[in-house]
């Protein structure tokens, strides 16, 4: 009993002191606000008021009750809307006439003038088009030419040259835009003028030399930093060095250092390029080098700033921290250096490695303006292959492109097209026509026919929807983007060819890892031909190949866009002569755009030969097919062409297990 | 622990029995000193706080408090804005100094109340929205109390509304701010600039070199990459709730909500809604509407009342046009509405136009054209609108929806300015979540064949299987397109054999000897390594030829972005478990490689060490198992792209061992593995791997072609 009483006792103290406790505690905390700690950030105070604050804007008050009308364009100052006519390219998109050079005229000049003319966006008359383009005079001292007839205030004018100085003065060009070389901040007027590159002296006009980097990371012997020089080279710094003074130069006599004299390509990870204009060239170099620009502070506008993001390949830095900038080159992430590193070789090889892509560049800026809305989108500026191959006509969604899928997080439909060119015989390939129809992935056959034959009235029944199409009996007929082509994925066959369902599929699945390539079962490889000093291939069967026939290939539809619009009109005319030369063409194309070989994939029985299978008139001889190579190489102004050594079989292809457990049986025939 | 238990049951009786008065004795001495003790606690901090009293009192201060300053007539004024100022000419950047966490610091000024000679304030104190931004500043990481440290400073005058402040007393106060030095750092918020008759398209407060931050910015007033274009709050967007509503054609094609607009304009306008009766709607300010509804949320047509922003969601399409200011706060509603802006107004420098693509997001019609608006918006693909739609509403979600959104954005892009190499990309800047989440940018996207002559580096981890070892060194030191040789000793208790004894091989061979036993330390990235190249594999792997090794380097330069491996495997999902199984059968897919011999670019080491997510590489290290399965897994997730596997099956058991590869072995090593795939895919939080059907062979793999003509002709030998 007492201890009963006594535990309750204790029971209730501690129950009152624990309750007192409590009660107090947060009332002390409360009279004891916690001492602002030293250095904490006191805050913009919480107002006791906060309520009572009025908006800064009443809405009645909002001046939209006083609209004025739109201002003039101040002091000659111009921008897109204001100064360019778009209605004048209503209909037809750009068309670009260039006035014809008064007086001597350069080989660059006439470069230029060749490269737009031939260009989709050439027109031969300044009526019909609606950007005329004027071609400054090089020489800085040069006198000005007099201005056209035409000229109209410079209105839907574009001057370019493609020197940083050049006539007719800024004051003499009204409302034209100006397309010069690093042209200063100050004057530069955005989304209006084009900033370009400042090019050398011997740039090549056409093809241009690739990129130089060899290899994705920068190599461990590489020095950090390389400087650009006054005179016009480079000198390396090891990591060490940092011997860089206020204004970017630094000293000699620091650190392991070597001068490279001459304009020989800088080798380092990063490359410092001080502030001044002529450094502008250094840029160039920088990019070709595959060497990170680390700009100080430009009083330049970098080249095609309004597409290009800078940000993804060169580095401004304020030429006032040089300590800094360098800090933070030394600290920055390998991840960054890596992107940093491809983007400079991808942005080098889409839009300045030539003449001929910068005024083609210039002139897609100045149609995306024209476009608007339906332009190209960033994202295909800014990724391989780029804008320049990456039609917007085609679309403006980037998932339609063989190209982006891994930036979109999206996939190729999987569904393919079956596309039968069927040329003189005009025999319906009724068992290709079963094969192909029987592949789950046939989404359609579509029969194109060019014989002078009419085409049967009577079709076999298949699984799938089959459509005759008229073709029109030439070669360059077959990759016309026909309407009917509704899938991602097209097999341009032939009438001639032959082909099993497994064989189909299999291609098909593959072509789905590797939607921006061609797939194919027969293949050719080019090579260089020391004696004929010019290029030649061969169907003979070989270690490797570098082109699959396109009797029998799987690839992306836009292909087809790409070979109709983008490819020169000399090339597409050689096309229709020589008809065996489309494979050849296509194979270019898709290896210009990719940099990549196309991917073969195994054939069953060598039932066709890998002979030129287009021959509406004949056999082919041999000198046109290899006189054809070698004038795509000469349009293009490189060998695009890239060989592979692999071939992409299914997983159990010819393994010792039993036929039963592998999906492609029939492949599996000897 | 046992004994403290008991202690505390027997507590009470620990007191010793006594009487009544001496319990309540002892009770009240022990209050005393627990009341002691307590105050003891209490008084430690006590002088602090009655030192600091007027400091804690901050908290609670009205506006209307506030210290007053009086501005004298003659007081200097700022210059007029300079348009020549750029980040480099006209900003301090020592300020800013250097700063590992690559944060600037901001400091605001306290709140005054300034009035002139006779009195009269010179503004109204402070705005709601100001007094919100200022708060949104000071609660994000930017804000530093301390002046010294500071490297942009925001004045607390307001500055929001030109109409709401005297121009010439305003920009004495901002002259007489402690730091002001012509404005050099400051940073100034502006939403509507200008005033009647002629409304200047930028503040007209004198304010030198101070960056403005300002909305309704022309291209003539812009200083490109100095000043920050902000978006004009809309004071909906906290009063009205609007859920969001998903892309694709709605009930109208365009709509134009604006109440003010110029007769000229408007004419236009009603002449597209005659042309296109069912497609356009064009609204007004509403005439007769009864008392006490709020005329702001409603807009007219004819007698047709329509809800205001509500309606706006209609609409595919919604006209922003200027009215007398060039930014409308319209704006903030139309994207909020996700409807796709129609943007007339003339040289107007779109809200966060520096890092903001507004081409994805909305269309910009030349005034000159708004006849044509029509026309120009039928032109646009479906696909491309709906996407157009999602960006809208993304963009009011993150940068318009509150005045702690706008702060943040033009603090974050004056910051990406100062440290450039820090800044956030493009996408960070434009890409949905959505869109961010699904995407893959391959860290290696170049197409690029790397040149042969580089070659590849072998390493070997190894334990204590020397006799083994030296074979594979043998055996792969006759590749020709191998450079260097590691062997990565992984056994702590026993050195590695002398130098005199390792086989004798024509490129260099390195031992490098590891703390710890563990199985990450194939995937460090050695130093040692000099080639992209690398060939992981193991000290038993002595199956493989010479010509498959050489070819497998040749498909790896054809795909340096992927794993290329010989031994492949398979993840499946089981149905009946629900989870993921691994699989080692003869299957006619394959998903993963083993790293015992593979091909893969140097960089996934450092992926693999530095940046492997999760508790992955721990896990690993202590289960002693599937490093490769988690190099397949960080591969795929940062690649998208699937394995290669190449050449034809083989036996890889090692002859050696095969006495203790029974049965059970077999099964639990499956089930651990089928563990590891599950662990990874959630630590993932997705399945990276890709399944694919193909393998690569040679060209002529078992073509029928003389064997001596082709170039890797051994090849697939069991």
């Amino acid at each position: 009993m007492q201890s009963w009483r006594r535990k309750s006792l204790w029971l209730a103290l501690s129950a009152s002191w624990l309750l007192v406790l409590l009660r107090v505690f947060p009332l002390l905390r409360l009279a004891v606000p916690a001492r602002p700690r030293a250095g904490a950030p006191q805050g913009w105070p919480h107002w006791l008021d906060i309520e009572l604050l009025q908006s800064f804007s009443q809405p009645g008050e909002l001046p939209e009750d006083d609209p004025q009308p739109p201002p003039a364009p101040r002091g000659g100052s111009c921008d897109w809307g204001a100064c360019f006519d778009v209605s004048k390219c209503r209909g037809g998109g750009l068309k670009v006439f260039a006035y014809p050079v008064a007086g001597p005229i350069s080989d660059t000049q006439r470069g230029i003038l060749a490269s737009i003319e031939s260009s989709r966006f050439g027109s031969v008359s300044p009526e019909e088009a609606c950007l005329l383009l004027l071609l400054s005079l090089e020489a800085p001292a040069g006198e000005c030419s007099p201005l056209p007839q035409q000229w109209n205030g410079g209105r839907n004018h574009l001057v370019l040259g493609l020197h940083p100085n050049f006539c007719p003065q800024t004051f003499q060009l009204g409302q034209a835009m100006v397309a010069k070389a690093s042209p200063t901040v100050d004057t530069f007027r955005p989304g209006f003028d084009v900033a370009l590159p400042l090019l050398p002296e011997a740039h090549p006009w056409r093809g241009g030399a690739p990129g130089q980097l060899g290899q994705h990371s920068p190599h461990p012997g590489v020095p950090l930093l390389a400087l650009a020089e006054e005179r016009g080279g480079w000198r390396t710094a090891g990591t060490e060095s940092s011997a860089c003074p206020r204004d970017g130069h630094c000293e000699q006599d620091h650190g392991p250092e070597q001068t490279h004299p001459g304009a020989t390509l800088p080798n380092a990870t990063f490359c410092l390029i001080p502030a001044h204009q002529p450094d502008a060239l250094h840029f160039l170099q920088a990019l070709q080098a595959g060497c990170i620009p680390v700009l100080l502070s430009p009083r330049w506008e970098l080249p095609f700033s309004e597409v290009i993001d800078w940000t993804k390949a060169a580095i401004v830095a304020d030429e006032r921290l040089p300590f800094q900038v360098l800090a933070a080159l030394q600290k920055m992430p390998p991840t960054r250096v890596l992107a940093l590193r491809q983007q400079t070789q991808f942005l080098w090889d889409a839009y300045f490695s030539s003449v001929e892509k910068v005024i083609h560049t210039t002139l897609e800026i100045i149609q995306d303006r024209i476009f608007g809305a339906p332009a190209h989108p960033s994202l295909l500026w800014n990724n391989p292959p780029g804008a320049l191959l990456a039609l917007p006509t085609f679309s403006t969604s980037p998932s339609d492109f063989p190209f982006y899928h891994l930036q979109r997080g999206s996939r190729p439909a999987s569904r393919f097209s079956a596309l039968i060119w069927v040329g003189a015989p005009g025999q319906p390939p009724l068992k290709l026509i079963q094969a192909v129809a029987g592949s789950q992935h046939c989404a359609q056959i579509l029969v194109l026919w060019s014989s002078e034959k009419p085409p049967p009235s009577r079709w076999p029944k298949t699984a799938v929807p089959l459509t005759v199409l008229a073709g029109q009996r030439k070669a360059s007929d077959r990759f016309f983007p026909h309407r009917a082509l509704s899938t991602d994925a097209i097999l341009s066959l032939d009438a001639q060819s032959s082909l099993t369902t497994s064989e189909v599929d299999f291609a098909f699945v593959v072509w789905q890892s590797f939607p921006e390539r061609m797939v194919g079962f027969l293949t050719w490889s080019h090579f260089w031909d020391e004696a004929r000093g010019g290029w030649g291939h061969t169907a003979e069967k070989a270690n490797e190949f570098s082109m699959v026939l396109t009797s029998a290939a799987f690839y992306h539809r836009y292909y087809h866009t790409l070979f109709t619009h983008s490819l020169p009109k000399a090339l597409r005319t050689l096309a229709d002569e020589a008809p065996s030369c489309v494979d050849v063409l296509m194979n270019s194309l898709v290896a210009a755009v990719t940099k990549l070989p196309p991917i073969k994939v195994p054939y069953g029985k060598q039932r066709l030969e890998a002979s030129p299978p287009l021959a509406p008139g004949g056999p082919d001889p041999q000198p046109p097919a290899q006189d054809c190579i070698n004038q795509m190489a000469a349009e293009f102004g490189y060998m695009p062409l890239v060989s592979s050594r692999l071939r992409l079989d299914p997983v159990l292809f010819k393994d010792p297990v039993s036929v039963l457990r592998k999906k492609y049986r029939s492949l599996e025939k000897p | 622990m046992c004994a403290s238990v008991k202690y505390n049951i027997r507590g009470p009786a620990l007191i010793p029995r006594m009487k009544t008065k001496h319990r309540i004795y002892y009770i009240t001495l022990f209050s005393v000193v627990l009341l002691g003790l307590i105050a003891t606690g209490v008084f430690q901090f006590w002088p602090h706080s009655i030192e600091s009293s007027s400091d804690w009192n901050v908290e609670k201060r009205s506006v209307r408090d506030v210290p007053v300053v009086r501005l004298p007539a003659g007081s200097p004024l700022p210059e007029r804005g300079d348009l020549s100022c750029r980040m480099h000419t006209c900003f301090d950047v020592y300020r800013c100094g250097f700063n590992p966490k690559n944060k600037i610091k901001v400091y605001i000024y306290s709140l005054k109340k300034y009035v002139d000679d006779s009195g009269v304030p010179v503004s109204n104190t402070i705005s709601r929205e100001y007094n919100d931004l200022l708060t949104a500043i000071s609660d994000s990481d930017y804000y530093t109390d301390d002046i010294s440290r500071a490297c942009l400073f925001v004045p607390s005058i307001d500055v929001l509304n030109q109409n709401t402040l005297r121009i010439k007393e305003t920009a004495q106060a901002l002259a007489q701010l402690s730091r002001w030095d012509r404005g050099t750092n400051h940073l100034l918020f502006n939403m509507l600039p200008g005033g009647p008759p002629d409304y200047n398209t930028a503040l007209d407060v004198p304010r030198d070199r101070a960056l403005l931050a300002g909305g309704g910015f022309s291209t003539w007033t812009y200083r490109q990459g100095y000043d920050v274009s902000i978006p004009v709050y809309s004071p909906l967007s906290a009063e009205v709730d609007l859920p969001e509503k998903g892309p694709g054609p709605r009930r109208y094609f365009l709509l134009s909500s604006q109440m003010a607009v110029h007769p000229e304009y408007r004419e236009d306008l009603e002449a597209l809604q005659a042309k296109h009766a069912e497609s356009v709607l064009v609204l007004d300010k509403c005439t007769n509407l009864s008392e006490g509804v709020p005329w702001v949320r409603r807009r007219c047509r004819e007698h047709q009342v329509y809800e205001y922003p509500q309606v706006l969601q209609e609409a595919t399409f919604c006209v922003v046009l200027r009215g007398a200011r060039l930014g409308q706060a319209a704006l903030s509603d139309v994207l909020r509405a996700g409807c796709v802006p129609v943007i007339v107004a003339d040289s107007y420098v779109l809200p966060f136009s520096e890092v903001l693509d507004w081409k994805r997001a909305s269309v910009v019609v030349p005034e000159e054209k708004l006849s044509d608006v029509y026309g120009i918006l039928q032109g646009i693909p479906r696909r491309q609108i709906e996407e157009m739609q999602r960006q809208a509403r993304w963009f009011w979600e993150a940068y318009f929806q509150s005045i702690k959104a706008i702060t943040l954005a033009t603090l974050q892009i004056i910051n990406d300015r100062i440290y450039p190499y820090a800044a956030l990309s493009y996408e960070e800047w434009n890409d949905p979540p959505t869109v961010k989440w699904s995407s893959v940018s391959n860290p290696l996207f170049l197409p690029l064949i790397p040149p042969q002559s580089q070659g590849f580096t072998a390493i070997v981890l190894t334990y204590d299987r020397v006799e083994s070892l030296f074979r594979v060194i043998t055996e792969v030191s006759k590749v020709p397109s191998l450079s260097k040789l590691l062997v990565v000793w992984n056994n702590q208790n026993k050195n590695p054999p002398e130098d005199s004894l390792w086989p004798k091989i024509r490129v260099p061979l390195k031992v490098v000897r590891t703390a710890e036993n563990k199985l990450s330390n194939r995937f460090f990235p050695y130093d040692e390594i000099e080639t992209e190249a690398v060939l992981a594999i193991d000290d038993d792997i002595i199956m493989l030829t010479s010509d498959e090794l050489q070819f497998g380097y040749e498909v790896w330069r054809e795909f340096p972005d992927r794993l290329v491996g010989y031994p492949g495997r398979l993840h499946l999902w089981d149905h009946e478990m629900s989870k993921w199984k691994y699989e080692s059968e003869w299957t006619n897919e394959v998903s993963m490689v083993l790293t015992g011999a593979a091909f893969y670019h140097k960089y996934f080491n450092y992926l693999y060490t530095y940046k492997m997510p999760g508790d992955i590489k721990n896990w690993v290290d202590a289960h002693m198992n599937c490093e490769d399965i988690a190099m397949n897994f960080l591969v795929a997730n940062v690649t998208g792209k699937a394995v290669i596997k190449v050449t034809p099956r083989k036996k890889f058991k090692c002859p050696e061992c095969t006495a203790i590869d029974g049965l059970s072995l077999d099964q639990t090593h499956m089930v651990e593995r089928s563990e590891c795939i599950n662990k990874f895919a959630s630590v993932f939080g997705t399945m990276p791997l890709k399944v694919v059907e193909h393998r690569a062979d040679p060209v002529l793999y078992k073509d029928d072609f003389p064997e001596k003509l082709k170039s890797f002709p051994n090849i697939g030998s069991l």
